[in-house]
């Protein structure tokens, strides 16, 4: 049992905006009222539900093969030293598994979402989240590159696009249905892409990346799966992609979707010398589509590298930089690229890119549909999340920023005619609430009787960037796991899948196709419940 | 691949003898989705120091003098690029320029280009620069069409152990943990190099046999010093280590899961019960039986 007496309270869920109040809880849950128990003096502290990360990069094969493309970034990467409860690891851009559940529940955040796990790799995908400690994990299977999927759409198939989807959710133990670059991942196999919404993807002879979006968003729907599609736009990176972006809203037909890393897909000009913002476009349909839920993806200045599963985007990157370039292609599922890659303050595009994350968290109104990302580790390694806050809640620290880029970047932007300061509910909303809701996840997010005991308690101050960093005190399950700043208990974390209704026959249909395409045998392709570590299931009817 | 390769490179690898299913199962013989006609529809060259029994399977053979596969590739991707290539330069590597011409042709002109590389080049003369060389080339063909590079590994689960390396310290192998977090260096961590060098008191071999492939020195120091052996059955390590503790087969009498060569995860049923405990069982005993005299001692 625990009480944390007397901290200013920001609950946006249940309304509560910086009421001093208590917080009680026992075994595991929030509670109206504990009896005795361990109190924590909140006086002049500041409660908030523990962080939700809608969208990261955190466990997976793409990312372990960047991990393993990028060991002179490692040598200069904070290594985690092993003691009594930690693990080895090192930090950087892509932290190893122990490193970062400790680092992500370090600065508050206590549950995330692995937006890219292709099925055939999976059981992999699980395997490092079981050796992520201190999180909750959920995680989005890619489909809107399989071919079977495809052939169905195209066909008009419906009925069976909806079970084929549900079986693969099922069988990845995934949570919600991953679109990338629809179509255009499917191209690039044979080195071409989908950059046109409305014109058939190379190799088909009707289908188009628009068919491919609103029939998973519609099949998503028809499933009530708790997250909406998830939805990484054609175009990525290019300039001028939106009109694509604007495109894909209207394919989308009102039909529920969660536009992923928004901020690569809000550029206009016409190639990269004339490369600029079109985020107040994009904002404006954005708030004028109810059915839509974003994160930012935004941008800092630094060293990363950037994977994702676009390999398109991905080469071009490697021709624009002529560094390192990595590309696996995940058999008839999906493909990934993977470059090293620093943002850079004087260069005009990374510029207009770090100011365009930051527009779109400033001019879209309702806090509860855009999320703080940096689509982890493209735009920045996640734990430099509160830097973002920073820039978000003190316009006067933004125009010191602004005035440090060159001149031409300024007149290809608007963040300098944008005077709005986040508040702390604000910042509650968009890192723990609005994620939470996005995904469906009723548990987090909030400090509602019966909520998870995912807290974090954080010293007010001035610095935000030092505030966010260290919470005096993270709850996790309802566990004390950080302490005046340090971690001091490791706790495990659970894996939510969800098993969607499906007609069992989809599988024998399925089953013949495999044998025909893949080299992996039918059987040998799903995981299986035992290899999921803390696997808790969503079963829908 | 097995949908869309048209053109499939064997590069220092003997996969007829070393991976005796990877042609049948993934690559030549098979029929894809792109490929109906299968093996018709694929042209297969063989790029080796010898003629190994996978050169019967090959379209195209080309022996390279030993040591020159560098120079081999560095000159491919000149002549990829269209940039002029002295042709005695490459008659030192024991090919044509011709023939070079002609497979940087093929590279270019194919709809889906695969190049694997073997422990023929990553593990000669150049080592790495070998391997970089490699994949460079196929970087560099993606400006013409699409094309793939990647390695064909040793025996056992060493993908599987790679990757774990990978999530848990960052690198590959050659980590050090010494200091209490990962360090890398190969060429001063890697196996090969601390017990030639004698650095370490005491060795514990899993799923490995250094003793039949090390050189002396290494081999001597593991015969000197105490070297523990997880192994089913008798290795040449096993024979002169202190202590061999026989475990179950992973595969036949233990579960497990192998990675493929492509990283991707294989979980394994084995068919047979046996009497002896997996490594995993003798690993956790070990750190059991170790933390709790740690506690004594304390
Ligand atoms: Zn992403």
């Amino acid at each position: 049992m625990l009480r944390i007496r007397g901290g200013k309270v920001y609950d946006p869920k249940n309304g509560v905006d910086g009421v001093v109040k208590d917080v009680c809880i026992s075994g595991g849950n929030v509670v109206t009222d504990v009896d005795g128990g361990r109190v924590i003096d909140g006086t002049g502290l500041v409660v908030f539900p523990g962080g939700v990360d809608v969208h990261t990069h955190v466990a997976g094969a793409a990312l372990n093969f960047a991990r393993g493309l990028i060991p002179e970034q490692h040598r200069n990467a904070h290594p985690i030293v092993r003691d009594h409860i930690r693990r080895a690891g090192i930090v950087g851009a892509t932290p190893t598994t122990f490193a970062t559940g400790y680092v992500y529940a370090g600065m508050g955040w206590t549950t995330v979402n692995e937006a890219a796990v292709p099925v055939l790799s999976a059981k992999h995908t699980h395997e490092e989240l079981r050796d992520t400690p201190m999180v909750d994990k959920t995680c989005c299977v890619l489909m809107a590159n399989n071919e079977i999927l495809l052939d169905l759409i195209e066909a008009g198939d419906h009925e069976r696009v909806k079970h084929v989807l549900a079986w693969h959710v099922w069988a990845a133990k995934a949570y919600g249905v991953k679109a990338v670059n629809p179509g255009g991942v499917e191209a690039w196999k044979f080195g071409g892409d989908a950059k046109k919404l409305l014109e058939p993807v190379p190799g088909y002879k009707t289908l188009t990346p628009a068919d491919i979006v609103s029939g998973m968003a519609r099949a998503c729907d028809e499933l009530r799966l708790p997250h909406a599609v998830h939805l990484h736009c054609n175009n990525l990176g290019a300039p001028g992609n939106v009109s694509t972006t604007l495109d894909t809203m209207k394919a989308l037909e009102g039909h529920r979707a969660h536009m992923a890393h928004l901020q690569y897909h809000a550029y206009g000009g016409d190639d990269w010398l004339t490369f600029r913002s079109e985020s107040a476009k994009i904002a404006e349909a954005f708030n004028a589509s109810p059915n839509l839920t974003c994160d930012a993806g935004a941008v800092l200045f630094g060293t990363t590298v950037t994977i994702t599963a676009d390999g398109p985007w991905q080469h071009l990157l490697y021709q624009l930089t002529g560094k390192k370039w990595g590309n696996l292609d995940v058999e008839n599922e999906t493909g990934c690229g993977v470059v090293p890659y620093v943002y850079k303050e004087k260069n005009i595009v990374n510029a207009v890119q770090w100011a365009v994350g930051l527009e779109l968290l400033l001019l879209i109104d309702d806090p509860w549909r855009v999320s703080l990302t940096t689509d982890h580790p493209n735009g920045a390694p996640f734990w430099r999340y509160p830097e973002i806050l920073h820039l978000l809640m003190n316009a006067d620290f933004r125009k010191e920023q602004i005035a440090r880029l060159p001149e031409k970047a300024r007149s290809r932007i608007i963040l300098d005619q944008l005077t709005r300061e986040y508040t702390l509910g604000e910042v509650a909303v968009i890192s723990s609430a609005g994620p939470a809701r996005a995904l469906g996840l009723e548990h987090k997010g909030h400090l509602g009787v019966g909520a998870d005991a995912d807290v974090a308690v954080y010293h007010a101050e001035k610095d935000v960037t030092k505030m966010f960093s260290h919470p005096r005190y993270v709850i996790k399950g309802g566990e004390v796991v950080v302490e005046e700043g340090e971690l001091r208990q490791v706790v495990e974390g659970s894996v939510t899948a969800v098993k969607p209704a499906y007609d069992p026959e989809v599988e024998e249909f399925l089953r013949q196709l495999f044998q025909q395409y893949y080299t992996m045998s039918f059987d040998n392709y799903p995981v299986t419940p035992d290899r999921v570590h803390g696997l808790q299931v969503n079963e829908l009817n | 691949m097995k949908n869309r390769a048209d053109l499939i490179i064997y590069w220092g690898g003997n996969p007829a003898e070393c991976h005796p299913r990877h042609f049948t199962k993934y690559t030549i013989m098979q029929k894809g989705r792109f490929i109906p006609n299968g093996r018709k529809g694929r042209t297969m060259v063989l790029v080796d120091i010898r003629e190994t029994p996978s050169a019967k399977a090959a379209d195209v053979f080309l022996q390279v003098r030993p040591g020159k596969d560098f120079e081999v590739l560095t000159a491919l991707r000149a002549v990829v690029k269209g940039q002029r290539v002295d042709a005695a330069a490459v008659a030192d590597t024991g090919l044509s320029l011709d023939q070079l011409t002609d497979l940087a042709n093929r590279m270019k002109a194919c709809r889906f280009g695969v190049l694997f590389f073997g422990m023929g080049l990553s593990m000669t003369r150049g080592k790495h620069m070998n391997s970089a060389a490699a994949l460079t080339l196929a970087a560099e063909l993606n400006a013409f069409t699409k094309f793939v590079a990647m390695p064909m590994r040793g025996h056992g689960n060493v993908t599987g152990a790679d990757v774990i390396m990978r999530y848990t310290t960052a690198f590959p192998f050659g980590v050090n943990l010494s200091r209490g977090y990962p360090r890398f260096n190969p060429g001063e961590f890697s196996t090969i190099d601390l017990l030639v060098r004698g650095d370490n008191d005491a060795t514990l071999v899993l799923g490995a046999d250094p003793g039949a492939t090390m050189p002396q020195p290494a081999i001597r120091h593991l015969s000197q010093t105490p070297t523990i052996v997880l192994d089913p059955k008798v290795t040449h390590t096993s024979r002169l280590a202190k202590v061999h503790i026989t475990t179950a087969a992973t595969g036949i009498t233990a579960p497990g899961t192998v990675y493929r060569m492509d990283e991707i995860p294989l979980p394994l049923k084995p068919p047979l019960v046996g009497p002896y405990p997996t490594d995993e069982d003798v690993m956790r005993r070990i750190r059991e039986a170790a933390e709790r005299k740690a506690h004594i001692a304390a």
